[in-house]
C-alpha cells in the first residue's frame, strides 16, 4: 500500500490520534524543531483543483456555503496532508476597518466577503463567478480600485476611520451610497454573516472529524498594502510612493492602529494572517522607509498577544530577507511564493519558520516521476535542522493539476519527510 | 554629457522633474521631437537592464513609464505639428488571457512598450484564444504577449498557444508572457518563447527580438 493511502485510512479510522501527530509536527516546526516529519500545508483561496474534484462551480463555492465548502473537506479526506489553509471569500478588509465594533465580520470570513456580501454590498473591488465572470471560473478576483485621490491624504491622516467610512464607502460600495440603503444593505449582511459562520462551524467540525487542525483566524495588514488595495489602487500608489512619500508614512502611522484594532478584534483567534501585496515591488530603500517599520511594528504587537503569525509574502522576497531577522526567533510562518526557500533557509535558519517551496506550476506541467525528484531534492536541502513546512508557493491547486502529479506530491513528502 | 545621455540619466533616475524639463527644453530649442523619443527606447531598454540586474524593482519601473508617458505626451503635439510620424520598433498584441481579468501587470506593459516605441494594440483582460488569432491576421504583429495573474490563466496561456499554432500563425510571431505567476514551467506548458515577472524585462527582451530579426 501506498504511504499516502495508509495516511488516508488513518484519518478516517483514528482522526484523534492524527489530529495529535498533525499539531505536534506543525507546533515543533515553528518552534524551529526537527518534527517527526516535515508537514505539508495545501491552500487555496479556494483550491480550484478541490472544486473540480468535488464537482461544484466557482458560483457554488463562493454562493453555496455548504455545498460549496464541503468540497475543502472531500478535497483534504482525498488527498490527506497535515492542514489546509482556505479563505471562502475575496478581501474585503476595509470594511473590516470601517466596523471593528463587529467582529463578527472578521470571525466569519477573516475580514472577507463572500458571494451573497457582494450581491448584498455591491462593491467595486470584487468580481464573482456566476455574476461578473462566468459560472465556470473557479476563483473570484479582487481588482481593487482607486477610490481616493492624492489630495485626499491629509483627510486619511487626520481620521482615517471616519474618512473610510463617510468617504471611501460611499465610493467603492455602490449599496453603501446613501442612508436608508446602507441601512438595509448591513441588516442583509448581518443576516449573511450568522449563515456563513454557521456553515464554517460545520465544515470545521467535519475537518476535526478528519484530524485536521482548526483554530480560528483573524486578519492583519500591511498598511502600504491597505492603501494600495483598498485605496490608491497598485499603480498609483506606488507612484504616490516617489511622488509624496512624507505623506504615505504619515498615512502608515496612523493605519497601523487601525489595522491593530480590527486583527484584535477576534477575542479567540489563535492564528493570524497577513498577505504581503507590494513588498516585492519595492526597492529596499523604500521597503524599509515606508513598508517594514510598519509591518514590523504590527507582527510585534500580534506576537505580545501570543498569537501564531502567518505571513504570506507574495512575489520574490529575497533582496528584504534579512530585515526579518529583526524580529524575535521562532516568531511566526513565513510563507514565500517565489523567493528560493534554500536561499531563505540560509539566512532564516534556526531563527523563523519558513514555508513554501514547491512551484505551483508543476503541478500541471510536469511529471509524477519529475515531481518526487523535486521534492526529494528540496527536502534534502531544506529540511535537515527542522522549521520548514512544505507547501506550493501561491495559494492555489490549479484546476489543471493532474491527479498524479498532486498524488505524487504527497506521496513523495510521506516518504522523503522523516528526520 | 550630451543633454541626451543627461535626458536618460534623469529617466534612469527617476527625477521627474528634471526628465521632464530636459524634454521641454531640447523641444523649445527646436531639436527634433523623434530624437527625444528614441532616447526614450533607449532608456526603455536601460530600465529593462536595470531590472535584470536586480538594481530596479516593479516600484521603480512603474515611475519610470510614468515619466516617459508625460515625455511622450509633451512630444506628441510637436510631431503632429511637424507631420511626423514615430517610427515604430515593433508591434505587439497584448491582453490578459481568458478568465483572468487583472490587468496592473498588462498595462504596466503597455505604457512600457508604447515608450520604448512598439505600436501595442491591446486587446483587454479575458481574451480568448480565437480573439488572439483574429488580431494577429489583422494586425500582423511581430510579437504577442500574454498576462496572467491566478493559475487559471495557464490553462488559457496553453489554450491560446494552440489556438495560434492550429490557425498556422505560430512561425509568423514570438510569443512573451508575463504576471506575477508566471515561470519557466509556465512557459513550457503553454508554449511560448520567453516568460517575465517585470514589464521592464519584457519590454527588454522584446527589443532583442527586433534586434535579431532585423539583422
Amino acid at each position: 500500500m501506498k504511504l499516502i493511502e495508509e495516511l488516508m485510512e488513518r484519518q478516517r479510522k483514528e482522526p484523534e490520534i492524527v489530529l495529535k501527530e498533525r499539531l505536534d509536527r506543525l507546533s515543533k516546526t515553528i518552534e524551529l524543531k526537527e518534527p517527526d516529519r516535515v508537514p505539508l500545508i495545501l491552500t487555496g483561496c479556494p483550491p480550484a483543483f478541490a472544486l473540480k474534484h468535488a464537482g461544484v462551480s466557482g458560483y457554488d463555492f463562493y454562493y453555496d456555503y455548504e455545498r460549496g465548502w464541503k468540497a475543502i473537506v472531500k478535497f483534504v479526506e482525498d488527498y490527506p496532508m497535515d492542514s489546509i489553509f482556505f479563505e471562502v471569500g475575496l478581501e474585503g478588509h476595509v470594511l473590516a476597518l470601517a466596523f471593528p465594533e463587529v467582529p463578527e465580520f472578521m470571525i466569519a470570513t477573516a475580514g472577507h466577503i463572500t458571494g451573497p456580501m457582494h450581491d448584498i454590498l455591491r462593491d467595486k473591488y470584487t468580481k464573482f463567478p456566476g455574476r461578473e465572470l462566468p459560472l465556470t471560473i473557479p476563483t473570484g478576483q479582487f481588482l481593487g480600485g482607486r477610490f481616493m485621490e492624492a489630495e485626499e491624504y491629509g483627510k486619511l491622516i487626520e481620521n482615517p476611520a471616519e474618512f473610510i467610512r463617510e468617504t471611501i464607502l460611499p465610493r467603492a460600495f455602490e449599496s453603501l451610497k446613501d442612508v436608508h440603503q446602507s441601512r438595509i444593505a448591513l441588516i442583509k449582511t448581518g443576516i449573511e454573516l450568522s449563515k456563513a459562520i454557521n456553515s464554517m462551524t460545520s465544515i470545521a467540525s467535519d475537518l476535526t472529524k478528519l484530524g485536521y487542525p482548526v483554530a480560528p483566524l483573524t486578519d492583519a495588514y500591511c498598511p502600504v498594502d491597505f492603501i494600495a488595495d483598498f485605496l490608491r489602487h497598485v499603480t498609483n500608489m506606488l507612484i504616490d510612493i516617489y511622488r509624496i512619500p512624507d505623506k504615505v508614512k504619515a498615512a502608515c502611522e496612523v493605519l497601523v492602529e487601525l489595522i491593530l484594532n480590527m486583527a484584535f478584534q477576534v477575542k479567540n483567534a489563535v492564528h493570524v494572517f497577513i498577505p504581503l501585496h507590494l513588498n516585492e515591488m519595492l526597492p529596499p530603500k523604500t521597503y524599509n522607509e515606508l513598508y517594514w517599520p510598519y509591518l514590523k511594528k504590527v507582527i510585534l504587537s500580534l506576537k505580545e498577544k501570543g498569537l501564531t503569525i502567518w505571513v504570506f509574502f507574495e512575489g520574490n522576497h529575497e533582496p528584504h530577507l534579512e530585515t526579518l531577522l529583526e524580529l524575535p526567533k521562532s516568531w511566526g510562518i513565513a510563507w514565500f511564493e517565489k523567493t528560493d526557500v534554500r536561499k531563505a533557509k540560509r539566512v532564516l535558519e534556526g531563527h523563523t519558520c519558513i514555508m513554501g517551496g514547491f512551484p505551483t506550476n508543476l503541478l500541471v506541467s510536469g511529471t509524477p516521476e519529475k515531481i518526487e525528484e523535486y521534492v526529494k531534492n528540496l527536502i534534502k536541502d531544506v529540511a535537515p535542522g527542522g522549521g520548514f513546512i512544505i507547501s506550493t508557493g501561491v495559494a492555489d491547486i490549479p484546476w489543471g493539476t493532474s491527479e498524479a502529479n498532486l498524488r505524487a506530491l504527497i506521496n513523495a513528502v510521506l516518504k522523503y519527510g522523516q528526520h | 554629457m550630451s543633454v541626451s545621455e543627461e535626458f536618460i540619466k534623469s529617466i534612469l533616475e527617476l527625477d521627474e522633474r528634471k526628465a521632464l524639463e530636459i524634454a521641454r527644453r531640447r523641444l523649445e530649442a527646436g531639436e527634433d521631437p523623434l530624437k527625444i523619443l528614441g532616447d526614450l527606447t533607449i532608456a526603455a531598454d536601460k530600465i529593462g537592464e536595470k531590472y535584470e540586474k536586480g538594481e530596479f524593482f516593479i516600484a521603480d519601473l512603474v515611475m519610470a513609464g510614468e515619466i516617459m508617458k508625460g515625455i511622450s505626451e509633451l512630444v506628441r503635439p510637436k510631431l503632429k505639428e511637424l507631420g511626423k510620424v514615430r517610427e515604430v520598433v515593433g508591434k505587439l498584441v497584448i491582453g490578459t488571457v481568458q478568465g483572468d481579468i487583472h490587468d496592473i501587470g498588462k498595462n504596466i506593459a503597455v505604457t512600457m512598450a508604447e515608450a520604448a516605441g512598439f505600436e501595442v494594440i491591446d486587446l483587454g483582460v479575458d481574451v480568448p484564444p480565437e480573439k488572439f488569432v483574429e488580431a494577429i491576421k489583422q494586425y500582423n504583429p511581430n510579437i504577442v504577449g500574454m498576462s496572467c495573474l491566478i493559475t487559471v490563466g495557464l490553462e488559457s496561456m496553453k489554450k491560446t498557444v494552440d489556438a495560434i499554432k492550429e490557425a498556422g500563425l505560430r512561425d509568423r510571431v514570438k510569443i512573451i508572457i508575463g504576471g506575477g505567476r508566471v515561470d519557466e514551467y509556465a512557459k513550457e506548458y503553454a508554449g511560448a518563447d520567453a516568460w517575465t515577472n517585470s514589464a521592464a524585462e519584457g519590454v527588454r527582451i522584446m527589443l532583442k527580438w527586433i534586434r535579431e530579426k532585423a539583422r
